[in-house]
């Protein structure tokens, strides 16, 4: 596929009109050279030493990280037990430096956009997700739609930068302590998988805040989770797998005339277990027409 | 018939102006590329309109966009338009360029949210002439370009929330055939708008309306349905004798807020704080509370009184001594919705001027409407403004506190007691 991208572009060499006519849009859809699918930020490459120097002061914090992992392997205390009613809390914005285990990323970070976004301490001592957004873009022809902010916690992981993923099997609603303006905002979960067709693999869902100055908490089931790739819903859904969940985030977008300012007040997000909700999947699966499915 | 004659009226009437516009886009016309963008906005054009301009440069194209240079922008002009390329000739040469042109100028003419107006484009499309008729062109995207342009369509229908209906799957099987790629979004479409379209927990009308009383109602009603016993006021400030500013104001309180306020101790201060925003759909409505700080005591009590059941360290045998309090025996006030972590709301309001006049008025209206105790309580305005002019706009010109620097976002200022 990419050869014959190149071969393309060698065919223009000999004939400088004919790249002049070329108005398809160039598709490399086969396969993917990085997670970031060509949007990855080229950020210089530290010296050797300084690598070194940071390797150093890092392993001691792994090794720190690994021995607490190997005791807990030998303790083999797992919580095993299906607690009903009680909510474990995963994302507590009370904790100590919360705010590095997130990064905040809007349109205006490859000059796509102007929105802005940034994640802080709020007077009430939980995170507050504000910043504006924009729907306004330089228009160069190829960006259609643009307006959006979006939080992300880090990948999660296990000692010497091993990724690993979360295991949520034991619970089925996510609960959710916020104080929203009434927008409504689209909750992630993320599933990155190894090949390449998984590596955008997100589970989506809304979350509705009142707005106003009471807190909400917000209770959504798993099986409610759809998903989607690159901002497309998929045809072949299935429940969220939840052993396998990378990360956890908000999006806002500033659509149908929704520019302006936002914000997002989060206090935690835990999980639980409500033996009354049985379901597994909330949207019906049609046996689709041979072809048609992903295409 | 006689809007279609009004139509064409105009459209000839401007052609007056074509060679101008011609010599101006002439440099756009050289290379010819159908993206939608602002720039060669006035190159895809409807074709069929009279072609001008053929006498200075070399015989270019000089053609209109009869979206752009419609006077009347309205529904009847646009769907006129779309009604007279359709008729003009046999082979509607050109639809899909004008297709594009007219998506793209739909919210121009206020017919974005209109699902007609999205059926009538797609009838500009032949019927029978793209359906495939073997598996090969069925399966290499029969007349690309065509299904290209209807996909957009059905992805502004999409962007603008409007869904389509079973006569535009009846349209699309005439255009397209039953394996379409038309077709497959708009099954899509169909599964999943109807699902997402009634989600939200607090409905709004879609629109919703222009009045800002309206919309301000709609507001305060949404953050009220805290407590169901909530009720709204709509007060105008007309009632009081000396308000500087005659506007409305839109007050929320329940029956609960009122007995807390009632209970609030006269020595600690009630706040006025704001503007906060919240969005009805696309419309920002900023509004003001009424709140005191944590009842700090009552909530330690309460967290006292929460036995901790996992805790085996120390247990109390009932049999000796005295019985362990049980926590349906203790007598106690109940926590209300009202009183948070972070303070007690006593009153929303939204006022038409968001002003420091109609928010003392506001105040002396809660006074008059059965809560007497707000005039024994000190009230401190506390402004805070995401944008530090707004707030300074709305304390007035006097007497302008300097904002603090290190936090440009939250910008806090508070005043002396200005009821007493």
């Amino acid at each position: 596929m990419y050869n014959l991208l190149r071969q393309g572009q060698r065919l223009g060499c000999w004939m400088p009109a004919a790249q002049q006519m070329h108005t398809t849009a160039v598709q490399r859809t086969f396969w993917e050279r990085e997670k970031k699918s060509g949007y990855k930020t080229k950020l210089p490459e530290p010296s050797k030493k300084q690598l070194i120097m940071d390797g150093l002061r890092d392993l001691k914090e792994e090794i720190k990280l690994w021995r607490k992992e190997v005791t807990e392997h030998l303790e083999s205390d797992p919580i095993l037990v299906f607690r009903p009613g009680e909510t474990d809390v995963v994302f507590d914005f009370k904790a100590p430096d919360v705010l590095d285990k997130w990064t905040v990323t809007t349109d205006a970070d490859h000059g796509e956009g102007k929105s802005t976004a940034a994640l802080e301490l709020s007077a009430a001592g939980a995170g507050l997700f504000h910043g504006e957004v924009n729907s306004n873009h330089t228009k160069d022809g190829i960006i259609k739609r643009t307006g959006y902010a979006n939080i992300r916690t880090k990948r999660v992981r296990k000692s010497f930068k091993r990724e690993s993923t979360y295991d949520w099997t034991q619970y089925n609603m996510l609960i959710m302590k916020v104080r929203g303006d009434g927008r409504s905002y689209l909750i992630n979960l993320h599933t990155e998988g190894y090949f390449d067709l998984m590596w955008n693999d997100i589970y989506h869902y809304v979350l509705y805040t009142r707005g106003g100055p009471h807190w909400q908490i917000a209770k959504i089931p798993f099986s409610k989770f759809f998903l989607s790739s690159k901002g497309r819903v998929q045809d072949r859904q299935g429940a969220i797998p939840l052993n396998r969940v990378t990360h956890f985030g908000f999006s806002v977008a500033a659509k149908k005339g929704m520019d302006g300012p936002f914000g997002l007040e989060i206090d935690y997000v835990g999980l639980e277990y409500d033996p009354s909700h049985r379901e597994e999947f909330a949207y019906e699966m049609y046996q689709t027409p041979k072809y048609i499915v992903a295409t | 018939m006689l809007r279609r004659a009004q139509c064409l009226l105009r459209m000839h009437s401007s052609t007056g102006r074509q060679s101008l516009c011609a010599a101006q886009h002439v440099p756009a016309a050289l290379h010819r590329h159908y993206s939608a963008d602002e720039a060669n906005r006035d190159e895809k054009q409807n074709p069929n309109a009279k072609r001008a301009g053929t006498g200075g440069s070399k015989s270019l194209p000089a053609v209109r966009n009869v979206f752009a240079t419609a006077q009347d922008k309205t529904k009847d002009t646009y769907l006129t338009m779309v009604e007279i390329f359709g008729e003009r000739d046999v082979h509607r040469r050109n639809h899909v360029e004008f297709i594009y042109a007219a998506l793209k100028h739909m919210p121009d003419f206020g017919v974005e949210n209109d699902l007609e107006v999205y059926k009538a484009l797609i009838n500009v499309m032949p019927k029978g002439k793209f359906i495939p008729t073997n598996l090969f062109q069925a399966e290499f995207m029969h007349y690309p370009k065509q299904q290209q342009c209807i996909i957009d369509l059905l992805e502004q229908m999409e962007d603008f929330g409007v869904m389509p209906d079973y006569e535009m799957e009846a349209m699309l099987l005439n255009v397209f055939g039953n394996k379409g790629h038309p077709l497959r979004k708009y099954w899509r479409m169909m599964y999943w708008m109807p699902k997402f379209k009634n989600l939200s927990p607090w409905p709004l009308p879609n629109p919703v309306p222009d009045d800002t009383l309206e919309i301000a109602k709609l507001a305060v009603e949404r953050m009220c349905t805290v407590d169901l016993r909530s009720k709204i006021n709509v007060f105008e400030t007309k009632e009081l004798k000396d308000a500087v500013d005659e506007t409305w104001i839109v007050s929320g309180m329940s029956p609960e807020q009122s007995k807390l306020l009632r209970e609030h101790s006269r020595q600690k201060a009630l706040y006025i704080e704001g503007p906060f925003h919240i969005w009805i759909r696309n419309r920002r409505i900023n509004y003001f509370t009424l709140r005191a700080d944590a009842d700090a005591e009552f909530l330690a009590q309460l967290d006292e009184r929460q036995l901790d059941e996992d805790d085996v360290s120390n247990i109390e045998v009932p049999f000796f001594g005295r019985p362990p309090p049980r926590r349906h025996n203790q007598l106690g006030k109940l926590r209300s919705v009202h009183q948070q972590d972070d303070g007690t709301i006593f009153a929303i309001c939204a006022t038409g001027t968001s002003t420091k006049d109609s928010l003392l008025s506001w105040i002396r209206l809660l006074e008059a409407n059965g809560n007497p105790s707000i005039g024994e309580v000190p009230v401190l305005f506390r402004f805070t403004s995401t944008v530090p002019a707004k707030s300074e706009e709305i304390e007035g010109p006097t007497s302008v506190p300097a904002t603090s620097s290190d936090s440009p976002s939250r910008s806090r200022k508070e005043d002396e007691p200005s009821v007493s």
